[in-house]
């Protein structure tokens, strides 16, 4: 009798021992989260099929921050649950590795000038990464040489996001206006220098907002990226200059072309021929030669009158930056997710469009231990379900596509930790 | 004959332009059901938007007669909704906490794609910073931001800084609410950690100078919540955080029966608000179900958004909502709680309305039907099967968001 006492009060107090009370033989729970049951789309290793994720066990956390980021342990059909701390319900969904937004401002602050950097156009990353699948944030250009430190300061480190840079060659950063203008702030080699320094967080570099038909700027960021081995971003800004002389004279493979899909004829040359609508023969020869050609949705970039010829065509983007700040969070864009939603809508395929969000962007800007779902990939995971029903998706001059399909981000985890999950579709954890 | 289509065109065109500057209104909220629990209305109508107010509410008007229609048809029309319990004061201050720090978050990353018009920063900033509140949060955002403001002069710094008694000061915490009238709209006590009853004496002096509401989490004292509820608040004070069970707190049901404690419905009865002020550490089903079984119902549906909650259980103030739905509250009562009485509470009565002549805060809802989970602080779990989602929302006249692009022409 007081022996059924004794294994009813070990049945209660050690965690786990819940296996035993059900006959079960219990076993030694080696993993921290299994996500049982999803259809797994991990384009870098060519995953699209029903499979389940392990990842190992998280250590302990000091202060409530992770001392070291646990990795992704096993991707196999039918992982015992048994085995692991917590479990994912992912039956019916998509899972992916960590979405990754190449293109953000987060340089958020109250600073005088108060744009892109250090200034309240930017956003919050943590209020708008998570809900929507996303864990690595790229800031596309905030931050300039003088003041990474402060971007460092307040908002790398802060960050639940990984937030990662790409150094404006404006030494002020995107402060908008007359600054982004100067030349003579856009130094080579002290962007180049700083970059180095910070390679931890900085992955390349950034033109944007340039108004004048003077290709000195582009040749900075360029000679930026060479000195520093990294990939540059160019916005092109108001010059109207020569897409195919940028693409080919002065652009690698491996750098990005933002805003893409925007259709601004006479200020800045479009992708497409404005009367044919077809997409220019040197534009698909860029992207077959490894330039990157990326979303930068935004508030003012992203137009049917380019996006819809452009994907009939099959030229498909290859990043979905989302240009996420201020303007762009209520807008046509709204969030990662609805950049998706917007690209199923123009018929791009599911894994395709992962992708764009995953193992190619991790590849452009070298860090390929993200963005995939390899064991000993850092294990940064999302859940997204897909709904079915009449949506509505605009572009940013009020044009309107129709789609029966919207993504919902269900649940994601960042460093083996689950940071949202909108339906509680994870078990409570069991205590290590 | 050749010159007679021409023609044609031109009077169309013509007829077109001229139709188009004379119509009634900008903007008509067509085939909705209409939920405007001031004017007792619950039911299928159209609402119509002249200047950035509300025009008309009527059954079936004529489309012809707006320049932009929004079609919501299967859909819910309410009065924007008003959080009372935000914080948004964020900012790069280092050790801030919610005045001018990082768990501050920035009101329109929240607001008008959860349905929110109006949003309470819940104690942010004390008399000292309040300047600094309204140049760096209210100037800039599109949202409309009210203050409660904190009866400690520093602010919601955290730490000692709370707890600094010699810091609430009655006189000046008043004055300042007083000389910004337009923005603050009450006054906020919070996480006050010692038995003593200074602190509410403060906050209700300032109350009563400015005659003003005050908000009150009620700390770690421990002290009991029935005396603070006759003794020391007023009808029409709020009392936040209702649904916690903390240690520290004194529930409102309670911990051994279950029951929800006898003078809780008799304090309500005696005109204290109940705010729900979900949080990050705020909510637990242990302490909602009962109560709400036992037929006590929170007066408000405060969200207590900031970074320790926007991405737990709490997410925003649909999701705040819908957790009530799942728990038996109606969608009438829950709109309710959001949008008329927070406007009464704070005595902003031209908010959370559709009366004609009323400024145009106007939400466009769905009710999706499907399999949901909702979490407490606790991580315990309520399965739910609808859940409100933003369609659109308006503010003063002025489309903010528009999730699926219904309205026509569609706005930029």
């Amino acid at each position: 009798m007081s022996r059924l006492f004794f294994l009813c009060f070990l049945a209660l107090s050690v965690p786990g021992f819940d296996a035993y009370s059900q006959g079960v033989v219990s076993k030694k729970r080696i993993y921290g989260i299994v996500i049982k049951g999803g259809h797994v789309i991990d384009p870098k290793n060519n995953i699209n099929e029903v499979m389940d994720i392990a990842t190992e066990i998280a250590p302990p956390s000091i202060k409530g921050q992770p001392v070291a980021e646990p990795k992704i342990a096993l991707v196999a059909k039918n992982i015992d649950t048994a085995l692991a701390l917590q479990v994912v319900n992912a039956k019916g969904m998509y899972v992916s590795p960590g979405l990754i937004d190449i293109h953000t401002h987060v340089f958020y602050g109250h600073s005088k000038s108060d744009y892109l950097s250090n200034g309240s156009v930017a956003v919050i990353p943590d209020s708008y990464t998570f809900r929507t699948g996303v864990t690595t944030v790229v800031d596309a250009g905030g931050a300039g040489w003088k003041s990474f430190q402060t971007f460092k300061k307040n908002i790398i480190d802060i960050s639940a996001t990984r937030v990662l840079s790409m150094l404006n060659i404006v030494g002020e950063g995107m402060r908008g206006g007359e600054y982004e203008q100067n030349i003579g702030d856009m130094d080579s080699e002290k962007t180049a220098a700083a970059a180095l320094e910070n390679k931890e967080y900085v992955v390349g570099f950034k033109l944007a907002h340039f108004g004048k038909a003077d290709w000195t700027p582009v040749e900075r960021l360029t000679k930026a990226g060479k000195i520093a081995d990294m990939p540059v971003m160019v916005d092109f800004g108001s010059g109207n200059q020569s897409l195919e002389e940028l693409f080919f004279k002065y652009l690698r493979p491996g750098d990005i072309y933002t805003h893409s899909f925007c259709y601004v004829p006479g200020v800045r040359e479009p992708i497409i021929d404005t009367e044919t609508k077809l997409v220019k023969p040197f534009v698909r020869k860029a992207q077959q030669n490894g330039l990157i050609f990326d979303i930068g949705f935004g508030s003012g970039s992203f137009d049917y009158r380019t996006a819809i010829p452009a994907m009939k065509q099959g030229f498909y983007p290859n990043t979905l930056g989302t240009d996420l700040h201020a303007s762009s969070i209520n807008g046509a864009m709204k969030d990662q997710m609805n950049v998706f939603s917007v690209f199923l809508a123009l018929r791009m395929d599911i894994p395709s469009i992962i992708k764009a969000a995953t193992w190619t962007p991790a590849l452009t800007i070298k860090r390929p231990e993200l963005g995939n779902l390899s064991k000993g990939a850092v294990a940064d995971i999302t859940v997204i379900s897909m709904r079915e029903g009449d949506f509505g998706f605009k572009d940013i001059v009020g044009n309107r596509q129709e789609g029966k399909r919207r993504f919902e981000c269900q649940l994601t985890i960042k460093g083996g930790r689950v940071v949202y999950d909108l339906n509680a579709i994870s078990s409570k954890p069991h205590l290590q | 004959m050749k010159k007679f289509p021409i023609l044609v065109v031109v009077l169309l065109f013509l007829a077109t332009f001229t139709n188009a500057q004379s119509k009634l209104y900008n903007t008509l909220i067509k085939g909705g059901r209409v939920i405007d629990a001031k004017n007792n209305i619950n039911a299928l109508m159209d609402v119509a938007i002249k200047d950035g107010k509300i025009a008309k509410v009527a059954q079936n008007i004529d489309a012809a007669q707006a320049e932009q229609v929004v079609n919501a048809k299967g859909m819910y029309v309410t009065p924007g909704l008003i959080d009372v319990h935000a914080h948004v004061f964020w900012g790069t201050q280092p050790n801030s906490y919610l005045s001018n720090g990082d768990v501050g978050v920035t009101a329109d990353g929240f607001s008008f794609r959860s349905g929110v018009t109006t949003m309470v920063d819940c104690g942010g900033p004390g008399y000292k910073s309040f300047d600094t509140f309204k140049k760096n949060i209210i100037d800039k955002s599109q949202t409309r931001i009210l203050a409660f403001l904190n009866i400690v002069g520093e602010g919601m710094r955290g730490g000692d800084y709370e707890q600094d008694v010699s810091d609430m000061d009655v006189n000046l915490a008043a004055k300042a609410a007083l000389d910004n009238k337009e923005h603050v709209v009450g006054f906020k006590l919070a996480h006050f950690t010692n038995p003593d009853w200074t602190p509410v004496e403060r906050i209700v002096a300032a109350g009563k100078l400015a005659n003003m509401p005050v908000i009150i989490d009620f700390g770690g004292g421990k002290l009991p919540i029935e005396d603070l509820f006759f003794k020391y608040l007023r009808p029409g004070d709020i009392y936040t955080h209702v649904f916690t069970e903390l240690e520290r707190r004194d529930p409102i049901v309670d911990l051994q029966t279950r029951q929800l404690r006898p003078f809780v419905i008799p304090a309500q009865k005696r005109g204290i608000i109940f705010d729900v002020g979900f949080g990050g550490g705020s909510f637990n089903f242990n302490q909602a179900i009962p109560a709400i079984k036992a037929g006590f119902l929170p007066d408000l549906m405060g969200t207590d958004l900031h970074t320790g909650s926007m991405n737990g259980s709490m997410k925003d103030q649909l999701n705040v909502l819908s957790i009530h739905l799942a728990m038996g509250m109606n969608l009438q009562s829950v709109i309710e709680r959001s949008t008329w009485r927070p406007a009464q509470a704070i005595k902003r009565t031209e908010l959370g309305h559709l009366s004609e002549g009323a400024i145009a805060d106007i939400v466009v809802l769905s009710l999706r039907q499907g399999k949901f989970g909702f979490r407490d602080i606790a991580m315990n779990r309520q399965e739910g099967t609808q859940k409100l989602e933003c369609e659109m929302t308006i503010k003063g006249g002025k489309i903010m968001y528009d999730l699926n692009a219904i309205a026509s022409p569609i706005a930029k």
